[in-house]
């Protein structure tokens, strides 16, 4: 049972958003492959403009096979709505645009993403909201950096790549004494594996393209709209409690409370940036969705089996995973994850960056690529791809060292993951002893 | 808006347009728990086709200050007042389910008030089960779960929502959780007068069922029904949160009842329809 729905979450990933239609009884979701709707009349039209009932207009602002795809992620996370987007990158512009305007400012993790901390640190700034980065489990740095202009605490609930699981209840302690939302990527704990609005998150975005697909196939965000947060009585948010004139004055926490932010993004993101998924996205996303709980399973027994088994090998210098007592957030990550704080590992390998380059390259089954959650085993060098716009300070600041090697872990075989890894070793272990 | 009732603050939704007075006035009643949310999309229709929209949340309710009242006829009461208060001598009162039973009580104290009544998903009488109760008073949030499995019908529990892309459980979960459900939830348990009430009911009446209602079952809805001679509408495969999961149908039912009224007093037609299901 959740916030959203008294079903249970693998009948969730099954059923919601959808029952079959009457036209035609289909059992799975269809592709609505479609711009636009009829309107019943100009009455009716007028009405579905101005927010008199529901329903769909144009599939830039929403579209029936997307609509099911939001309400599934909504009911997974428990949230009280939730607005599906072109990818995860789009997902958080949408949020902070829709929450910020010039002049603001955010208090962000350090470590984050290397193009969520682009957007912050440059794109964002470039539209006059600056971003200060703190270690987000300080609490003196973190309630330092509040201002009085600040309007969302960010984070990611374990961050990419150092793997540092955001302590959610103590920065939503720390944030509400602000009136300020916590805003949470959690694409590194897809939903069931953490309470993530009940722990504190008062919106969750998401990379859809990565474990809630899990394929590879489709890349999509979405907004997760807690309905937990009071827009009012934060006295920060005029965008949701003060009269938005393109929609004849409309007051959206007034009008709709518990989903006026998810109301505000479709209403304005949508109509204004038009960063919306596409209906074929949606299907493959809810395809899926529907064994999501089943692979989380398997991607958490396989990666709890590679930690333990690359502590093991003589040519692994260290290993991160926040179920590790040596990761410095493994108290807060046992508390909100327990039963294993997801499928990404980082460790360093002998040979420093050329080690860790011979590693990658002698891989045969595990692929090297700029994408994580895929049901195959993925690897990855942070420092020179996704992280390589960082600076030296920065790449430091989100827990980056040149010999790091980025792993998500894969539902493959655990022997067959175990023997590519291996055989990638020993080529480490050549390049270190060339070096040398 | 915000208005002053009895000497607190009142919160008045009115549709998304500021309240005229001259227009014809149609006032919305949340039920147990809710608040003006309730009827987010069919007061701002009205709103903007040519009616002024009252919704307010009962004191002790979401945005509204003053204590919740402790019976329906306490209720009715400050609907009279409330009604003083804004300077409105008639309007359409519509009540879903526990604003229904205040409804009746306005229409006793003040019968000059009511231009029609309509009920939504409600009855003369609205038992509760004593456990429900007494779960409401130690845990609010654990009944409002109750309520709300309880209330909505299937399609909501499958996640399929009208406004697409949002989840009535939890939006109704997170008003219900801090709004005095045990309270609303005593005065209908208490309330026993709604059979006497709409004897007193002179003006032209509607009732809009569910046939999954299982909070007030779709019977005693039809009982009170017949006993107002009241046009009925039942909606198919709904529950008990009709405003909430059927939205737009329960517009249709609404504005085409409402403005037969209207019609009707000016002459433009001879009669109000009869029953109908969507």
């Amino acid at each position: 049972m959740g916030r959203s729905s008294y079903y249970h979450p693998d009948t969730i990933a099954l059923h919601s958003g959808y029952v079959p239609e009457s036209d035609h009884g289909a059992r799975a979701v269809p592709i609505y492959q479609t711009t636009s709707y009829v309107f019943d009349s100009v009455d009716d039209a007028s009405s579905l403009f101005n927010v008199e009932q529901g329903g769909h207009i144009y599939s830039r602002i929403s579209n029936p096979t997307v609509a099911v795809l939001e309400q599934r992620l909504a009911a997974l996370e428990g949230g009280s709505g939730a607005i599906c987007t072109a990818s995860g990158m789009s997902a958080l512009f949408t949020t902070f645009i829709t929450l910020c305007s010039a002049g603001d400012h955010i208090v962000s993790s350090g470590q984050i993403y290397g193009s969520t901390a682009t957007l912050l640190r440059h794109t964002l700034k470039r539209l006059g909201i600056e971003t200060t980065f703190v270690s987000i489990n300080d609490q003196v740095a973190l309630e330092g950096a509040i201002r009085a202009n600040t309007k969302m605490v960010f984070c990611e609930s374990i961050g990419n790549p150092g793997l540092e699981v955001a302590n959610l209840p103590q920065i939503s302690s720390i944030a509400g004494q602000h009136g300020l939302p916590v805003v949470v990527d959690a694409t590194f704990a897809p939903p069931g594996l953490c309470k993530t609005i009940e722990s504190g998150a008062n919106v969750i975005v998401h990379s859809a393209t990565k474990w809630i697909g899990g394929h590879g196939a489709a890349v999509g965000g979405v907004v997760i709209d807690g309905g937990n947060f009071d827009w009012a009585a934060s006295g920060r948010f005029p965008e949701l409690t003060e009269p938005y004139e393109p929609f004849h004055g409309i007051k959206f926490w007034e009008e709709f409370g518990p989903n006026a932010l998810a109301m505000k993004i479709r209403a304005e993101s949508m109509r204004d940036i038009g960063a919306c998924m596409s209906p074929n996205t949606a299907f493959l996303l809810l395809q899926g969705i529907e064994t999501l709980n089943m692979r989380m399973k398997q991607h958490i027994a396989n990666t709890k089996a590679m930690v333990e088994w690359l502590q093991s090998q003589e040519q692994v210098t260290w290993v991160n995973h926040p179920d590790l007592p040596s990761n410095p957030s493994n108290v807060i990550a046992r508390e909100l994850f327990p039963d294993g704080a997801g499928s990404m590992l980082c460790f360093g390998v002998i040979g420093g960056r050329a080690g860790g380059g011979a590693f990658i390259d002698s891989l045969k089954l595990a692929s090297n690529l700029a994408n994580v959650g895929d049901s195959r085993t993925l690897v990855l060098h942070p420092g020179s791809t996704t992280h390589s716009r960082l600076t030296h300070d920065a790449m430091a600041a989100a827990g980056i060292s040149e010999d790091l090697i980025r792993v998500s872990v894969g539902i493959e075989g655990i022997n067959d993951i175990q023997a590519d890894f291996a055989n990638g070793l020993r080529s480490a272990q050549r390049a270190a002893e060339s070096q040398s | 808006m915000k208005l002053l009732v009895n000497g607190f603050e009142t919160h008045v939704a009115t549709g998304g347009k500021e309240f005229e007075k001259k227009l014809p006035t149609v006032l919305f009643l949340h039920g147990s728990g809710l608040d003006h949310r309730s009827w987010a999309l069919q007061t701002r229709w009205f709103a903007y086709n040519g009616f002024g929209v009252l919704a307010p949340d009962f004191p002790g309710h979401s945005l509204s200050n003053g204590a919740p009242c402790t019976s329906i006829e306490e209720s009715g009461k400050w609907l009279s007042d409330f009604l003083d208060a804004v300077g409105v001598e008639k309007a359409h009162i519509v009540g879903h389910s526990q604003g229904f039973l205040s409804a009746l009580e306005l229409s006793k104290l003040k019968p000059t008030a009511v231009k029609s009544l309509t009920g939504v998903g409600t009855a003369a009488a609205i038992p509760v089960n004593p456990m429900l109760i007494d779960t409401a008073e130690h845990s609010p949030t654990k009944a409002a779960d109750m309520m709300l499995q309880w209330g909505f019908g299937h399609q909501t529990q499958m996640g399929v929502s009208a406004t697409p892309g949002m989840q009535p459980i939890a939006i109704g979960r997170q008003i219900m959780r801090n709004n005095p459900l045990a309270t609303d939830l005593q005065c209908c348990a208490d309330y026993s007068a709604g059979v006497g009430a709409a004897q007193l009911v002179t003006a032209p009446s509607a009732m809009i069922l569910a046939d999954g209602d299982k909070m007030t079952p779709i019977k005693a809805g039809l009982a009170i029904a017949e006993q107002l001679e009241a046009k009925l509408v039942v909606l198919r495969d709904y529950g008990h949160m009709l405003p909430i999961e059927a939205p737009k149908q329960v517009l249709v039912a609404l504005r085409e009842f409402i403005l037969g009224v209207e019609q009707y007093e000016c002459g433009e037609v001879e009669t109000l329809g009869d029953e109908s299901k969507i």
